[in-house]
């Protein structure tokens, strides 16, 4: 009979026991999480009527936001893609919360851990932002400057440069998450010292005759073009 | 000769002008430079001219305004300044050593003594609005009645030039002169598709060589651009000719045109750069648009502007164009900035020009209205802010190339009289398209 008792019903109370003191903790974690859906839901809503009396997606087409967001394929109108965003903000802050009600000693390592490396992931994540929109905008400038120069590969050109800014902008946050911090720098380094070398050592030995060829070609071809649009035609 | 401290009101022609307190960025503050206007004291006529490495050039202007302010103004004080934008060629030397020794050459029976010059470098952003800005300091603070800039490689400028952009101030009360020359059909391109449409439809006067660059002005109407902040933007370059030609317009100076016979220059510069000049031209268009909507709005009809001078035929001198190599640039230009052109034309302008790209040079053709919602819509584009201005303007370059080309082949048989009637026809197309661009510039 103490055998029994022992390693079988004892356990269970336990268990039971245990199951009773975490029930309080559960109770709160789904009550935070419906506040939270609820909350998020209204506000988004509400959010949602405030922009749309404001007239924020009529100023988000005059200034040319809401071209950029269809561009950037965001289909939905700047009022609902900003109220939908605040909505699952307050939803996640609340889910961490209850997460948090629940007491569960790894969780809650798991989440210090988290908001120690928020900080982190915030700064990449704006680092990756901005290195978007420059990688878009030197892009843009190279296109329309090798376009207006004649370069018959212009289009390339234009990629060639809004890849290298957004690389560079990549490696600079993951630097910053702390992921292969040297390796990626190394190996960025590597990359272009070794692109550049290999330009160098083909134009410098293997390809001098073509390599002078396309400047003689490129040269006289910037000579005549100066004659034809800036000898003749003053258009001013 | 008064030269006022920074951050007070002087009195400058007929008005007040407030200097900032930015620091001395002009040129009248130097030392050397206010020693040389006490010295002068006052004047009643500055011809200006702005110059950058035109040591070969510049004798033979200096040598024309000299002999023009001598035979039609001798018994006025005068000044010569030229503004020069660091010239490494010497153009500063050639300005102190030339002047006229004969004087009886030009029929001028008197020896004129009243002329003084001025050659010093100017100050501010590269470009000749800041060699304009130290002609209108240097205007304001020798208290000028009248004024007149010319470019410093004309080789067809002669003394009645300065006659005829100087006396219609003095004798006549105009405050503004545009120069009228005779030019060949594709000279000033941007002028006849672009700029000179969008000043008579806009404004309303029949300006037609807006930006030629060689202007008379009253003193009074030089301090009044001296108390407009546009000296960091594009009017600072080549921007400078619409914003002084739109600024008279809209502020209601007293304007009128000169006739000045045929305009032959050197070559520009072939490092300078077509869509650099486009952007700072077009640019400046653009921003004087949304300085003065309330003036062009209401403007419903276009008004003959007078003309001084005897106007005549002249011979002119003929110019090479490579069409086949703006061509390629168009079609270039049309392959690869589709995309940009999206967030500004609409589809049927672009559907249009992705079907003219593939069109061979037989049938190549850009009507005129195409091409004023083209200019209209890159209006609209810089007014929303859709893209950075910048790129938005020089994306525009492959178009006006298209748009010369179609030009070019459409007058390759035309007479002068021929290519200006067709010139009309583009203005009116501009008027009938206003309205409903007013319309949408919200």
């Amino acid at each position: 009979m103490n055998f029994i008792q022992r390693i079988i019903i004892e356990p269970f109370e336990r268990c039971y026991e245990g199951f009773l003191t975490f029930l309080p903790n559960l109770l709160t974690f789904i009550a935070l999480l419906i506040v939270g859906i609820v909350l998020g839901s209204i506000l988004r809503l509400i959010f949602l009527k405030i922009f749309r009396a404001i007239h924020l997606d009529t100023a988000a087409e005059r200034i040319g936001v809401f071209e950029m967001l269809v561009r950037r394929g965001i289909r939905s109108s700047l009022s609902a893609f900003v109220a939908r965003f605040i909505g699952w903000i307050v939803i996640l802050t609340f889910a961490v919360i209850a997460l948090q009600a629940l007491k569960i000693l790894t969780v809650e390592n798991l989440l210090d851990r988290f908001f120690l490396y928020l900080p982190s992931v915030f700064t990449a994540a704006v680092i990756l932002v901005f290195g978007y929109i420059f990688s878009n905008f030197f892009g843009r400038a190279a296109l329309i400057a090798s376009v207006n120069a004649g370069i018959r590969r212009a289009g390339m050109v234009g990629r060639m440069v809004k890849l290298v800014v957004f690389i560079v902008s990549a490696t600079m946050a993951m630097e910053q998450l702390g992921i292969g911090r040297d390796t990626v720098l190394i190996a960025f380094a590597i990359v272009f010292g070794g692109i550049v070398l290999a330009l160098a050592i083909a134009f410098g030995f293997g390809g001098r005759d073509i390599a002078r060829d396309y400047l003689q070609r490129n040269v006289d071809r910037e000579r005549e073009q100066d004659k034809d649009l800036g000898d003749h035609i003053d258009p001013l | 000769m008064h030269i006022p401290e920074r951050g007070t009101e002087r009195y400058v022609g007929h008005m007040f002008q407030t200097l900032d307190n930015g620091g001395p960025k002009t040129v009248i503050k130097r030392q050397d430079v206010q020693a040389r206007l006490m010295q002068i004291g006052e004047a009643d006529i500055l011809v200006g001219i702005p110059s950058y490495n035109n040591a070969h050039s510049i004798g033979h202007v200096v040598r024309a305004v000299q002999a023009g302010l001598a035979k039609y103004f001798p018994d006025k004080k005068t000044i010569l300044v030229n503004s020069d934008g660091g010239s490494t060629d010497g153009t500063i030397d050639v300005v102190h050593q030339t002047t006229i020794d004969d004087f009886k050459s030009i029929l001028v029976a008197h020896r004129f003594e009243s002329f003084s010059k001025i050659a010093i470098p100017y100050h501010g952003l590269p470009g000749k609005g800041s060699a304009f800005r130290t002609i209108f300091e240097i205007a304001g603070a020798l208290n000028v009645k009248a004024c007149a800039v010319v470019d410093s490689d004309l080789r067809s400028i002669t003394p009645e030039w300065i006659e005829l952009l100087i006396k219609p101030i003095i004798g006549d009360g105009y405050d503004y002169v545009a120069p009228l020359y005779h030019r060949h059909k594709y000279d000033g391109t941007i002028t006849n598709s672009i700029v000179y449409p969008l000043t008579r439809t806009l404004y309303g006067k029949d300006v037609r060589q807006p930006i030629g660059g060689d202007f008379g002005f009253s003193g009074r109407l030089a301090g009044f651009y001296l108390t407009k902040e546009v000296w960091e933007s594009d009017v600072a370059r080549y921007g400078i000719d619409i914003w002084m030609t739109t600024t008279a317009i809209a502020n209601n100076f007293r304007i009128c045109q000169a006739f000045l016979g045929a305009k032959i220059h050197d070559a520009k510069d072939p490092g300078a750069d077509l869509s650099a000049m486009l952007y700072q031209v077009v640019g400046a268009t653009f921003d004087l648009m949304e300085e003065y909507p309330q003036t062009w709005k209401h403007i419903a009809s276009t008004q003959a502007v007078p003309v001084f001078g005897f106007t005549y035929a002249v011979g002119l001198e003929p110019v090479n164009v490579n069409i086949q190599r703006m061509l390629e640039k168009f079609r270039l230009g049309a392959h690869e900035l589709g995309p940009i052109w999206e967030n500004i034309l609409s589809r049927d302008t672009i559907d249009f020009l992705t079907g003219l790209a593939d069109t061979p040079k037989e049938d190549f053709h850009m009507p005129d209205s195409i091409w004023v919602d083209i200019i209209y819509s890159f209006a609209l584009a810089a007014h929303r802010k859709v893209i950075h201005k910048e790129h938005l303007l020089k994306s525009l370059t492959p178009l006006y190339i298209g748009r010369t080309a179609s030009f070019v082949i459409e007058t390759w048989e035309a007479s002068g009289s021929e290519v200006e009637e067709k010139i009309n026809k583009l203005c009116e197309e501009y008027w009938r398209s206003k309205r409903s661009f007013s319309e949408r510039w919200q």
